[in-house]
């Protein structure tokens, strides 16, 4: 359970949240949604401890989230690119695997590929792939890295019809196995039973 | 964990051969300016410190830019917000990546410092010496050169001037370098050589903490 008490947050003299309370109990898909710049990312950002509040807390299960909670609970998926450039797809979901200290295993890791993109060449450079591939290539860590909570900012940016549908149903899988997971996102969820919270 | 720790390292040993070219460009300049330094004072008797002091100079700018280029690619936003939520301390990743760029630099030192020796006109039987010197100090170069690329590289910092603090940790290896460039038979001063490893297990000590900590309150 995640609990967000009167939280605000400065960058510098501008106040992007002000007194946030929210909570969201374990198997939710909150959905955070409003206009740009609003603070969607920053509010995540808190939440994952990325950023401290000027005021306000933000709980796991009754604890004040630092890092040591948050890298054991959260997964995180941001809208920017963290794959290497210059290394091949095979690589980067080695590297990413290990930094997440998740066992290298070729027989999982080949099923999410074919789940996420049917048909993709290991041996790629990261750079040579589409906006749209290398999103779902960030995305394949939520079947690859077992966390509580899955965190996902704008997860659907750039990605298309078919993807989308495949993605929510890994965000359905993850609520019947009593997970958590926010997301920001401007899209409306073709998913029964999310809340939603409106950033004004 | 183990087996993850020495996969990440076989990565991170794979990340660094990927970002060579670099290392290559910045050594080739390395001969340039040594050609051009020999050349533009060639009818002067320069003995042996003033060739090494410019030697060590170079090879200062060079960790400097090698160790700033890697960070800012390294430590993006985005990738900085996967080392934060690692299991693995974002203090050990930043040991492992200082290791690589220290051995990737010292690869290159090792190939490129024969020719260097002789076009800075530096007998070779110093070779073994100037090598075990730099390779000493070489480390503390790149560590203290973490601390200051995570400042400069940070986004958030309102006093970018603040890198220059760093700046300092710097001097006493330069200091200590020439120090034994004064001496010229390396081998009867071994005792010179602990200071370098000392000051390598004082910025070991600290440098992995500083970088984690103006990485995490300053870059995401």
């Amino acid at each position: 359970m995640i609990e967000i008490k009167n939280l605000s947050f400065a960058r510098g003299n501008s106040l992007i949240l002000r007194n946030i309370s929210l909570l969201i109990n374990s198997g939710d898909i909150m959905v955070i949604k409003g206009p740009n710049g609003k603070g969607k990312t920053t509010l995540l950002s808190n939440i994952v401890s990325f950023l401290e509040p000027i005021e306000g807390t933000v709980e796991y299960d009754g604890q004040k989230i630092d890092n040591e909670i948050a890298s054991r609970k959260f997964l995180y998926i941001g809208e920017n690119n963290f794959a290497f450039d210059n290394l091949s797809l095979k690589q980067n979901i080695d590297y990413w695997l290990s930094i997440n200290n998740v066992t290298f295993s070729k027989e999982i890791t080949k099923n999410s590929i074919q789940f996420l993109f049917d048909e993709l060449n290991l041996d790629k450079k990261y750079y040579q792939l589409s906006f749209g591939q290398k999103k779902k290539l960030q995305l394949l860590l939520l079947m690859l890295v077992t966390k509580e909570t899955w965190i996902l900012d704008d997860p659907f940016n750039g990605l298309d019809v078919e993807s989308i549908a495949k993605i929510l149903t890994l965000i359905s899988k993850k609520r019947e196995n009593n997970g958590t997971i926010v997301i920001a996102t401007h899209q409306d969820l073709t998913i029964p039973d999310y809340k939603t919270f409106f950033l004004r | 964990m183990i087996i993850n720790f020495f996969k990440l390292l076989i990565n991170e040993f794979y990340l660094m051969l990927k970002g060579s070219v670099l290392s290559l460009t910045l050594f080739s300049l390395l001969l340039i300016a040594s050609t051009i330094f020999a050349l533009a004072l060639r009818h002067t008797s320069l003995g042996l410190e003033i060739p090494l002091a410019f030697l060590w100079i170079i090879i200062f700018f060079i960790t400097i830019i090698k160790v700033e280029k890697v960070y800012q690619s390294d430590f993006s936003e985005a990738k900085l917000q996967q080392y934060i939520l690692s299991p693995f301390a974002l203090e050990i990743i930043i040991f492992l990546k200082n290791v690589m760029i220290y051995f990737n630099l010292m690869f290159f030192f090792i190939i490129f410092s024969p020719i260097i020796l002789i076009i800075l006109n530096i007998e070779l039987s110093y070779l073994l010496q100037i090598n075990a010197l730099l390779s000493l100090s070489l480390l503390s170069i790149v560590f203290i050169s973490s601390m200051t690329a995570s400042l400069t590289i940070s986004k958030n910092n309102k006093f970018s001037i603040t890198s220059v603090l760093t700046l300092p940790l710097f001097i006493p290896l330069l200091i200590f370098s020439m120090a034994i460039t004064d001496i010229i038979d390396f081998n009867g001063n071994n005792k010179i050589y602990l200071f370098f490893v000392a000051y390598f297990l004082l910025n070991l000590a600290f440098s992995p903490l500083l970088t984690s900590f103006a990485l995490r309150k300053l870059s995401v």
